[in-house]
């Protein structure tokens, strides 16, 4: 400021004094009120769109919690669902960390899928059944880190726009998912992939649920990813280039590596949600399946958890709540299963608008 | 018609869609806004378009109406996002892709009947249309074709000949130094918004008159092209027809392919994904393709000082 320009007179309006009463750590009595208002406002678009639709919102309400949470085998659904979404959501958190935006998720798991399947119906058939599940695991999350490694060199290499390529990797993905379905791997008449065989599917942990060694191995991932991100050079590495990628070059940091890097690392817990999804859920690759769009959805999930690995996965367990909720609702209204996305991308969007996910940008400098 | 004449005409037919959204794209990029959420708002357009015709008594026009309200609709939220809010445009893009997903999956149950299509007239242009050879292929299209060509260069002419185009420019490459020239970066970028989504829309529409009805998602990645050619035909509307009419071409090979001898033996999955294959080729081959400087940064004008 110079010499002579008058002080700025202070501010005394309820807006100003609600910035800066905090209660915790990080959290201001503001952002909580923007939080409510987002949730409010989600809540009233949702209840006007379900009049629309003949429903009304304490019937969808009812009928979503009772789904979704209500005996402990709904628990259970819930539950593996949110495994999915959990991986899923560390394949969007990591990449998003460095300002890197791995929206393929999505194709990465169905290139999971995609291998499990294939390598399960080759491998030979005495194998112990702990053994075998751990090869097609980490042979998945081997492919999903191939199929984000294409998005990540592109980028590292000629700059090319991630959100395109690792767009393209989904759709081509999806289409050879559609070709085991009804060319490579079919199974009679159904609509699905063969199944795989029964020593290579992933065991029961809680008896009178379908959960299955899927949860803890998300769990463990969710952890992995934290540990790394918060305690490893290469983790804070990914963190400075997200800040700012020339402070980071400057400081002698790859962006080019850490680009290659977050998307492997990205592909290959995608990969693990598509293995989790056909040893430890379905056991088959259906048709159809993309309608759930597991992998944007964990876009939301790692938004709203603002990307913190570890935040992830309450995030997860409220979105697998909506979306098994939402087979419930199906079930009671009628209503398309897709009803549960309009909820999750409205509050999600509503978060952006009401600036509680945020991101940096650095200044357009004259070239 | 011999079938690689067959192709090319299903080839045009099918490049439209991607042509409009496209060229929307490129109104928007110009002015410093990257729209990810193209393929939500084209999945919009023809679901209105669907519905339109549903209650319009099958009048294809109607549901073209219908498509360009909705288009508008989603400019006015996308740019209140994008611009006033100066949310983050890649996420804000792929959540409001989601939206329209679930929004649209979820009314068409009860708002769009599946048996329900309706297509754009043909028109034959009147002595062009039977030179041999090339007549039938390029004179013989649906008058949204020609429509879509006549766009693309009223948009070549707004982006580089009007002073709509000169300010976009300013906009996109280096918004503080427009805002010093006085220019007002937020209402320009909200005019492309609009006017891009729009386009988008009609491609929309286009695309559920081809294809006879409206199924779930069926925009399948065509938004996401038309993001590639706007790179690969580096903002001139003109390339951005060539580029469209490859993807085109490339989308009409699974439908011709059984008729061309030599693609005969290639799996039908292959062929589907070959238009996506193609993208990352173009990709690498527009690599010196640079965005706009300003495209994907949330802008905040300062504060006056008055």
């Amino acid at each position: 400021m110079t010499a002579g320009s008058p002080a700025l007179p202070p501010r005394h309006g309820l807006e100003e004094r609600l910035r800066s009463l905090t209660l915790a750590r990080g959290i201001t009595v503001w952002s909580l009120l923007r939080v409510i208002a987002a949730l409010a406002a989600t809540l009233i678009i949702f209840a006007i769109l379900l009049q629309l639709l003949g429903s009304d919102f304490g019937t969808a309400f009812n009928a979503v919690i009772d789904s979704a949470f209500g005996n402990s085998f709904n628990i259970g659904q819930t539950l593996m669902t949110a495994s999915l979404l959990i991986a899923t959501g560390l394949a969007a958190a990591i990449p998003f960390r460095a300002q890197l935006w791995n929206v393929g998720g999505e194709g990465q798991m169905w290139f999971g899928a995609f291998c499990t399947i294939g390598i399960a119906l080759n491998l030979p058939k005495g194998l112990a059944p702990g053994l075998s599940v751990a090869i097609l695991v980490i042979a998945s999350m081997v492919a999903g880190a191939v199929w984000g490694l294409v998005p990540g060199i592109l980028k590292a290499t000629i700059n090319a726009n991630e959100v395109i390529t690792s767009l393209m990797m989904t759709f081509i993905a999806i289409e050879l998912g559609n070709w085991a379905i009804d060319g490579i791997w079919p199974q009679g008449a159904s609509n699905e992939t063969m199944s795989v065989p029964a020593n290579t599917l992933m065991p029961n942990i809680w008896s009178g649920t379908l959960v299955t060694w899927g949860l803890p191995l998300a769990l463990i991932a969710a952890i992995v990813a934290w540990a790394v991100m918060s305690r490893t050079k290469l983790g804070f590495e990914i963190r400075a280039v997200g800040l700012n990628p020339q402070t980071a070059r400057m400081n002698g940091m790859s962006v080019g590596k850490v680009a290659i890097v977050t998307f492997a690392l990205g592909g290959a817990f995608a990969g693990l949600a598509g293995s989790i999804f056909i040893l430890g859920i379905n056991g088959a690759l259906p048709a159809g399946f993309p309608l759930n769009n597991f992998g944007y959805l964990g876009i939301a999930v790692a938004l709203v958890a603002r990307l913190s690995p570890l935040w992830i996965i309450p995030s997860a367990v409220l979105f697998a709540g909506l979306r098994v909720g939402s087979d419930g609702l199906q079930a009671s209204t009628g209503l398309s299963t897709t009803v549960g996305q309009i909820l999750v991308a409205l509050f999600v969007i509503l978060l952006l608008a009401f600036r509680l996910i945020r991101f940096s940008y650095p200044e357009v400098a004259s070239r | 018609m011999s079938p690689v004449q067959t192709l090319f005409s299903l080839g045009i037919a099918l490049m439209v869609p991607m042509l409009f959204a496209a060229l929307g794209e490129l109104i928007i990029e110009k002015a410093g806004v990257l729209n990810v959420g193209i393929e939500g708002v084209m999945l919009i357009g023809a679901f209105s378009a669907a519905v339109g015709v549903n209650y319009g008594n099958g009048s294809i026009w109607i549901g073209l109406l219908i498509a360009i309200g909705s288009g508008i609709v989603c400019g006015i939220i996308l740019a209140l996002l994008y611009v006033r809010l100066g949310t983050d445009q890649i996420v804000t893009g792929i959540m409001f892709n989601i939206l329209a997903f679930g929004l649209t999956t979820t009314l068409a149950v009860k708002y769009v009947h599946a048996s329900q299509s309706s297509q754009f007239p043909d028109w034959d242009i009147p002595g062009l249309h039977s030179i041999p050879g090339i007549g039938d292929v390029l004179f013989s299209q649906d008058v949204l074709v020609y429509a879509s060509i006549v766009i693309a260069a009223l948009v070549w002419y707004l982006t580089r000949q009007t002073w709509f185009g000169l300010y976009s420019r300013a906009v996109s490459e280096y918004p503080r130094a427009a805002e010093s020239a006085g220019l007002n970066v937020w209402r320009l970028r909200y005019v492309a918004v609009i006017l891009g989504c729009v386009l988008t829309a009609v491609g929309g529409a286009e695309l559920f008159a081809n294809s006879g009805g409206f199924v779930a998602g069926y925009t399948n990645g065509r938004g996401f092209i038309a993001l590639a050619i706007v790179v690969l035909a580096r903002w001139n509307a003109f390339y951005v027809v060539a580029a469209a009419l490859l993807f085109g071409v490339a989308q009409a090979l699974q439908f011709e392919a059984d008729k061309l001898g030599f693609l005969g033996d290639v799996p039908s999955h292959v062929l589907i994904a070959l238009p996506y294959i193609l993208v990352l080729v173009a990709v690498v081959f527009a690599r010196g393709s640079r965005y706009p400087a300003a495209v994907g940064i949330p802008f905040r004008p300062t504060r006056s000082s008055t």
